[in-house]
């Protein structure tokens, strides 16, 4: 008997999210397979990649970085060249300089970051905040009101913030809403229903479910993804329907793989290598499993999973 | 459907005999409904339960034995040769994954000797250790240029055999796949060789020398008829090749190969495959590492590149380690002392879990403060610090007693130990067992471990 | 005068102000003149909120007017109150809009706020809709002294709440010197009774904005308002037929009216109960309010001299460094909660009976007791003892206090260092008290503690309180049977590891983890809504023999993301319920003694099944099921649900010792009742008889065990 194709079809879609305005926006999410599977039914959306830039410039960046954006004196110079990196889809704003812990910038500071940045750039927008929640929910709320009319997805309202950030976001200002939960299917789930509960559309909301770097206990965030993924197109599951984004620089730009000096692992071989690989093979990793959009650092990273991304739909 | 233990036990001889090694049929029973075992291991079973079972119980996937293994995966790894395949679910959750993927890299007659010699001197510099598993190239894809004479293809591939690596023969023409066979076939090597025209001749040489037959075809579907013309043939002993055509259609083969094999039980796709990225993406590192990435998660059981570098290894096989661990038993640490950070005998102590996650973050972090230290691990079970406070296997007792076993005082002389703080419960206790020590309450959370180290080392 | 008249009245009244105002107007600037308020899109917000229909000159001023004449209908019916109150926030609208005039300011000059633009209630909303602002108290009218004002005013500001002023109550916190302003969340509005229609009109817009109302649906725009702006009005002085009318517009939105007036109220003789409060003393406005609207205020600060904080939970107060000890072992002491009636409570009385710290001798041992009394409209005697077990954490997070026991066990000590800071008695009142408050809110509106060091008393409430409160709850556990109780819970908190594993809570069977029993699941449910404790109706039985619901499967399948279609409650055999990796026993069919063995976690030997607990943990866990194998609970074993469909706890022939020797008691009683067997545990086998089958089974024989003698299993 030869061999007949069998198709898994499902009969859910999750939901497309649009970002930014105009020519540039950027949809995320609107599949109907499970990722890559184009064989199944052809291919609606591609997955998307943003690059990220962060508010304290080049001061924490590895030299690989500075020399990408030599040249650039303010980060709205950076948002203007990471751009035109081929493949990449948004930017990325990272307002880490806000950390209570480390630089502890001032939220009308980093607001300020913002908005030069918006402004230098007509780009799809995604503003990311320094992790510490009492600081993000007041940055990310005063970040949506900075960038009224750009529809910026915020990243990322949790379990703690989300009511400053929905309501700022997803109420106020009419933006989107990053909602992020720790690598576990019931607590995405659970957020995403508090935030219809507070009346956030959840036409507006893209998960961020969990993110870390391979080899770094990257098999919480397989098996949530995996599941998040089965759950919303098998089970036609609502709360669990949105786009996901997964920011992967952010965990593999610190794990001793990626910075590890030549002189500190000797054979390891070129630093700037194994960043690049750590970043691509992480990204790749999500997207197999159902991220709908990753968040990178270095451009040849961006176009090599770009490149992927166009041959695999 | 697979059978449950119960159906199986109904069909045992029920004398509890052990010589199947376990102490009861019921034991025996449950082993074989997990496929831990099969039902031929029972010396007395009826044959006709045999039959019946061995169809019923049979695993969707055939686990496949190819090449020597140059090293322990493990130090619980007793395998002379590398399993493939055997995989019983489409996403890990669901079960586990059992056989992970492995790793080549190629070498080829087109290849001058110096580039031959550079890349399997390549392949022998990967092999290091991550978490108990050693990691390096397992095999040494040899590939045979159109072209290349028997002789030349023959001394290759013994050059290659010469790093200690498993092989894979990736050979069209006969007369070159025998001459290698000739010289390595003790090495049991993989003869990835057979195509819809060739199959008969390269299954009788596979079939003769006792070794895994790789099979490819144009198509999925013509990979498919080869697949049952050499079943029906009799050989069984195969693995499958995804192609090269293109990434799309090569990661479509790999899908719609498992998802027939393990969703439709269709048996004849139930073998092991391999994907050859180095083909797919030529002279494109990144692609490659990006492609390799992709094949682990989506099935393939190995995946070939062209030279696999420490840039491309270290991530690699940090996924496939998570891919592959059992989801509910999570990854563990050696109990031991770790200094971080140059620490000495003079260094503050801090303890937690060896539950691999969490000493990952914790260590990430101690690493970020730049305060020498000694982390100290326990055998807690191997969970994370309140799941095993829970359990009871992370408590004064157990640190305790570990501070003991491990001769931490005659080791360290600083007495400070830092504990987490979600087990801050344990310090009234845990002084009155570790008279002399001070116990100090650390942050709930890795990531404030920084500023706390830096406040305490700045108040000391 | 009835309430009616008084609302009609004052209705008419302002209908008539607005109407005389927008004639002159338009006599003195013709109909075509633009007529809008400052910073809004929304003109005029209250107006379009209610009807859907912008105004934007003062010919569609003057017919919105007719509009409002057409709902303010005069029947004597509640609703028309309503309506009256509706129109006449109305008019007062369009009396302030008249003021905004070719762009003039009016409130320029005046300390007063007057209308609030779209950029403030975006502003606002936010910290609204979070709760960083729990309400929004509207004040007007005058207050019967400037302190008493400035008092209640500062009362709100202190716990977040905003406050907007109408009226000569502005006067009087300007005499007493209040901060005022937006960013100290206190705003004058105006001094003009119609002013009160821009706190509205921010209400309004925060339903627009924040709730997606659609303009012209005015139940939606009330139902917003009624569950989502937490407002209330103190209508300080005598209440005119004006403030009456507004009054009833405010009740209209959802947002109770607490008066002084006793005088006029009490002549109205109509009560709107929950929505019309009479409070005639000044002092109680806040409590009266917040507990109206139903507004929490969330404690941040524990009032304690010492420091409370998880780091100190295992902190030890060793007998040299104590300063006094009570030990229930050798006196009489006990901890409780006892729900009680709104009215028997007074929030945040903490009350001592009997001599404090001072008197006690360094090193001494007394009696104490500590009652929480709480009440809630939501609160049910079921959760009296979930509450009670968090006290060991929280006396234990106590810089200086350590707690260990429940019920009349307890043993606390307190350091001499945290008597040297100051730590006394009450100070363990304001601890449970706000800890109770916080973690409960959900449930518990008002708690009270009382600290009884009188040890006499002590002695006697515990046993005319205490002990008879403990005996009704163990009999409470006793009688609550799977059929006695209307529903079950779903409980999912181990899928982060075990994903598709689903446990059926039931009165009679907990978790598979030992740790949370009906009444467990039940209080989160109730304090967590949306988290891992579902409820699960039993309505449609299947098989009432293996304990098979439709509806139970249902939410299995829901809450397993379709990996599970169907579960009975009390069969091992016949879809038997999924486990997770953390069950506390398993147990496991023997085939050769007809029965069934279990092991518990810490039994590391042998099984006569020739399998280990971790062995059979993996074949068991996972969330799938697996026939013949089954994870529980310890507790479950002794229950009269345990594999029922099988036969029953008859069917056990084997466990561990230690384990045995822990439910002997609960399970012989169990076998005495259900068997008339007498000592069953004695029939069944340990490791000391045997570890292999053929032992087991000689045993067995020996002592006639039950199962040998029931039908096959397989």
């Amino acid at each position: 008997m030869p061999f007949t194709k069998k198709l898994q079809k499902f009969n859910a879609t999750v939901r497309s999210v649009e970002v930014g305005t105009g020519d540039k926006a950027v949809t995320l999410g609107g599949g109907n397979t499970l990722p890559f599977y184009s064989f199944d039914a052809p291919t609606t959306n591609t997955a998307k990649i943003g690059i990220e830039i962060s508010d304290m410039g080049l001061a924490h960046e590895p030299d690989c970085i500075k020399e990408v954006y030599a040249g650039c004196e303010t980060v709205a110079d950076m948002a203007k060249k990471a751009i035109t990196m081929e493949g990449v889809d948004f930017l990325c704003l990272r307002l880490e300089g806000g950390d209570p812990n480390g630089e502890n910038r001032p939220v009308e500071e980093l607001v300020a970051v913002a908005k030069e940045v918006a402004e230098a750039v007509d780009f799809p927008l995604v503003v990311e905040g320094c992790k510490n929640v009492e600081k993000d929910a007041e940055l990310l709320s005063k970040v949506a009101e900075a960038l009224q009319g750009k529809n910026v997805l915020l990243m990322s309202a949790k379990e703690e913030n989300y009511k400053n950030i929905g309501a700022a976001a997803g109420l106020a200002y009419n933006q989107l809403v990053g909602a992020e939960s720790a690598v576990d299917i019931n607590l995405a789930k659970q957020l995403n229903v508090l935030l219809k509960q507070l009346g956030v559309d959840s036409g507006k909301v893209v998960m961020n479910v969990g993110s870390s770097a391979a080899g770094y206990g990257f098999d919480y965030l397989i098996s949530t993804l995996d599941r998040v993924k089965a759950a919303a197109l098998g089970q036609n599951d609502d709360s669990l329907l949105m786009p996901i984004i997964t920011p992967v620089a952010s965990e593999t730009w610190s794990v001793k793989e990626s910075v590890a000096t030549e002189e500190d692992a000797p054979g390891w071989g070129c630093v700037v290598e194994r960043a690049i690989d750590m970043e691509v093979e992480t990204a790749v990793a999500c997207l197999a499993c159902g991220s709908d959009a990753v968040i990178l650092k270095h451009p040849t990273s961006v176009a090599t999973v770009s490149k992927l991304i166009s041959a695999l739909s | 459907m697979a059978l449950t233990g119960i159906q199986i036990f109904k069909l045992t001889p029920k004398k509890n005999c052990k010589e199947c090694g376990c102490p009861t049929c019921m034991a025996f029973s449950m082993k074989v409904a997990q496929g831990a075992m099969t039902i031929d291991q029972c010396p007395h079973m009826s044959e006709d339960a045999v039959a019946t079972l061995s169809e019923a119980s049979a695993p969707p996937m055939k686990t496949i034995k190819a090449g020597v293994k140059a090293f322990a995966d493990n130090k619980n790894d007793s395998e002379k040769e590398f399993a493939l395949g055997g995989e019983t679910v489409l996403f890990r959750h669901e079960k586990t994954f059992v056989n992970k993927t492995r790793y080549a890299a190629s070498v080829c007659t087109c290849m001058d000797d110096a580039a031959v010699e550079a890349r399997l001197a390549s392949v022998a510099a990967i092999d290091y250790d991550r978490i108990g598993d050693r990691m390096y190239v397992e095999f040494v894809a040899v590939d045979c240029a159109e072209g290349a004479a028997p002789e030349a293809y023959a001394a290759l591939v013994k050059k290659a055999d010469g790093a200690g690596r498993a092989l894979i023969l990736n050979v069209k023409d006969e007369a070159c796949a025998k001459a290698a066979l000739d010289v390595c076939k003790d090495k049991k090597p993989i003869l990835n060789a057979a195509d819809a025209s060739n199959y008969e001749a390269m299954s009788k040489l596979a079939s003769d020398a006792g070794v895994v037959l790789g099979v490819t075809g144009a198509s999925v579907e013509e990979l498919y008829d080869t697949v049952a013309a050499l079943e029906k043939a009799g050989n069984k002993n195969l693995i499958l090749d995804l192609g090269t055509a293109s990434i799309k259609d090569t990661f479509a083969n790999a899908v719609l190969v498992r998802r027939a094999a393990l969703k439709d039980t269709d048996r004849t796709f139930g073998y092991p495959s391999i994907v050859n990225v180095g083909k797919l993406a030529s002279g494109d590192s990144h692609m490659q590492a990006a492609l390799a990435a992709l094949f682990t998660m989506k099935y393939g059981s190995i995946v070939v590149m062209e030279e696999m570098s420490y840039a491309q290894a270290l991530p690699l096989y940090g996924l496939r380690q998570n891919l592959f661990t059992d989801p509910q038993k999570a990854p563990r640490i050696e109990p031991g002392i770790y200094p971080i950070n140059g620490a000495d005998e003079n260094s503050v102590c801090l303890t937690t879990v060896d539950f691999a996650l969490t000493y990952f973050l914790v260590s990430g972090e101690l690493e970020r403060s730049g305060v020498p230290c000694n982390l100290l691990i326990s055998d807690a079970g191997g969970l994370s610090v309140l799941t095993s406070w829970a359990a009871g296997k992370f408590s004064s007792g157990s640190i305790a007693k570990y501070i003991q076993e491990f001769e931490i005082e005659s080791k360290i002389k600083n007495r400070t130990l830092i504990i987490p703080g979600k087990v801050a419960v344990l310090k009234g206790d845990l002084e009155a067992k570790l008279p002399g020590w001070n116990i100090v309450v650390g942050p709930t959370e890795a990531v404030m471990l920084v500023k706390f180290l830096k406040d305490m080392q700045a108040n000391a | 005068m009835t309430l009616f008249d008084v609302v009609f009245s004052g209705a008419d009244t302002v209908y008539g102000l607005a109407e005389g105002a927008i004639n002159a107007a338009i006599e003195k600037h013709g109909a075509d003149k633009e007529v809008s308020f400052p910073g809004t899109a929304y003109c005029l917000p209250c107006y379009y909120a209610v009807t859907g229909t912008k105004v934007t000159n003062l010919g569609e001023l003057k017919e919105a007017l007719g509009v409002v004449k057409s709902i303010e209908t005069k029947n004597v019916k509640l609703n028309d109150v309503f309506m009256n109150g509706v129109g006449t926030a109305l008019c007062a609208e369009f009396i302030e809009a008249l003021k905004y005039l070719d762009g003039a300011d009016p409130y320029e000059g005046t300390g007063c706020s007057g209308h609030l633009s779209d950029a403030v209630i975006r502003e606002l909303g936010v910290p609204l809709v979070t709760g960083d602002i729990p309400g929004v108290a509207v004040i007007l009218g005058k207050a019967p002294t400037a302190d008493d004002a400035a008092a209640l005013v500062k009362s709100y500001q202190a716990q977040g709440i905003l406050v907007t002023l109408v009226g000569d109550v502005i006067d009087q916190c300007v005499e007493k010197n209040v901060n005022m302003g937006a960013n100290v969340r206190v705003i004058p509005l105006g001094k003009d009774v119609t002013s009160v229609i821009h706190v509205v009109s921010v209400a309004v817009r925060a339903a627009l904005i924040f709730g997606n109302v659609e303009p012209g649906d005015s139940a939606s725009l009330m139902k917003y308002t009624f569950e989502r702006v937490p407002a209330f009005v103190n209508a300080l002085g005598t209440l005119n037929p004006v403030v009456v009318a507004c009054g009833a517009g405010a009740i209209a939105l959802g947002f109770p009216v607490v008066t002084d007036d006793v005088a006029t109220s009490e002549a109205v003789n109509i009560k709107v109960p929950k929505s019309l409060i009479v409070q005639p003393d000044i002092s109680k406005f806040n409590a009266t309010s917040l507990e109206a609207r139903d507004i929490k205020i969330k404690i941040t600060n524990i009032d304690i001299p010492v420091a409370f904080a998880s780091a100190f939970e295992g902190e030890i107060v060793r007998k040299k460094q104590m300063q006094v000890e009570f030990d229930g072992s050798r006196v009489d002491c006990f901890e409780l909660v006892q729900s009680k009636e709104m009215t028997e409570i007074e929030d945040h009385k903490i009350e001592l009976i009997g001599p404090d710290f001072d008197t006690f001798e360094k090193g001494s041992k007394h009696s104490i007791a500590y009652i929480v009394e709480v009440a809630g409209k939501n609160m049910q005697s079921d959760f009296e003892s979930v509450f009670e077990r968090k006290f060991h954490s929280y006396l234990n997070c106590i810089e200086g206090v350590m707690h260990t026991g429940q019920r009349d066990m307890i043993r606390v000590r307190i350091s001499d260092a945290a008597y040297d800071a100051g730590f006394r008695a009450k100070h363990i009142g304001e601890v449970l008290y706000a800890k109770v408050k916080n973690d409960y809110d959900a449930v518990v509106d008002r708690c009270q503690v009382k600290i009884i060091t009188d040890p006499e008393m002590v002695t006697k409430l515990r046993h005319e309180i205490a002990i008879p409160a403990f005996d009704k709850r163990d009999d409470r556990l006793k009688s609550l049977t799977d059929e006695s109780v209307e529903v079950y819970y779903s409980c999912i908190m181990c899928q982060a590891f075990s994903p598709s594993h689903v446990c059926v809570v039931t009165p009679e069977r907990l978790g598979l983890c030992g740790a949370v029993s009906w009444l467990d699941a039940k209080a989160t449910n109730e304090l967590e809504p949306t988290g891992p404790c579902q409820v699960i109706t039993k309505e449609k039985v299947i098989d009432e023999r293996i304990g098979e619901y439709e509806d139970v499967n249902e939410a299995v399948k829901k809450f397993s993301n379709g990996a599970l279609e169907d579960v009975s409650l009390y069969s091992i055999m016949e879809k038997p319920m999924t486990s997770c990796g953390c069950f506390e026993c398993i147990c496991g069919i023997e085939p050769f003694s007809n029965g069934v063995i279990i092991a518990n976690r810490e039994y590391a030997g042998m099984t006569p099944l020739g399998m280990t607990f971790p062995e059979l943990a993996s074949m068991t866990g996972g969330g799938v099921q697996t026939p013949g194998f089954m994870g529980h609970g310890k507790h479950f074993i002794a229950s009269k649900k345990f594999m029922k469909a099988e036969g029953g706890i008859e069917r056990i022939v084997w466990m561990p010792k230690d384990l045995k020797e822990q439910v002997a008691e609960r399970l012989n009683a169990t076998a005495k009742e259900l068997y008339g067997i007498d000592n069953f545990t004695d029939m069944v086998g340990d490791e000391t008889i045997a570890e292999d089958p053929e032992t087991l089974l000689e045993f067995l024989t020996e002592k006639g065990h039950p199962a040998l003698g029931l039908d096959p299993m397989m």
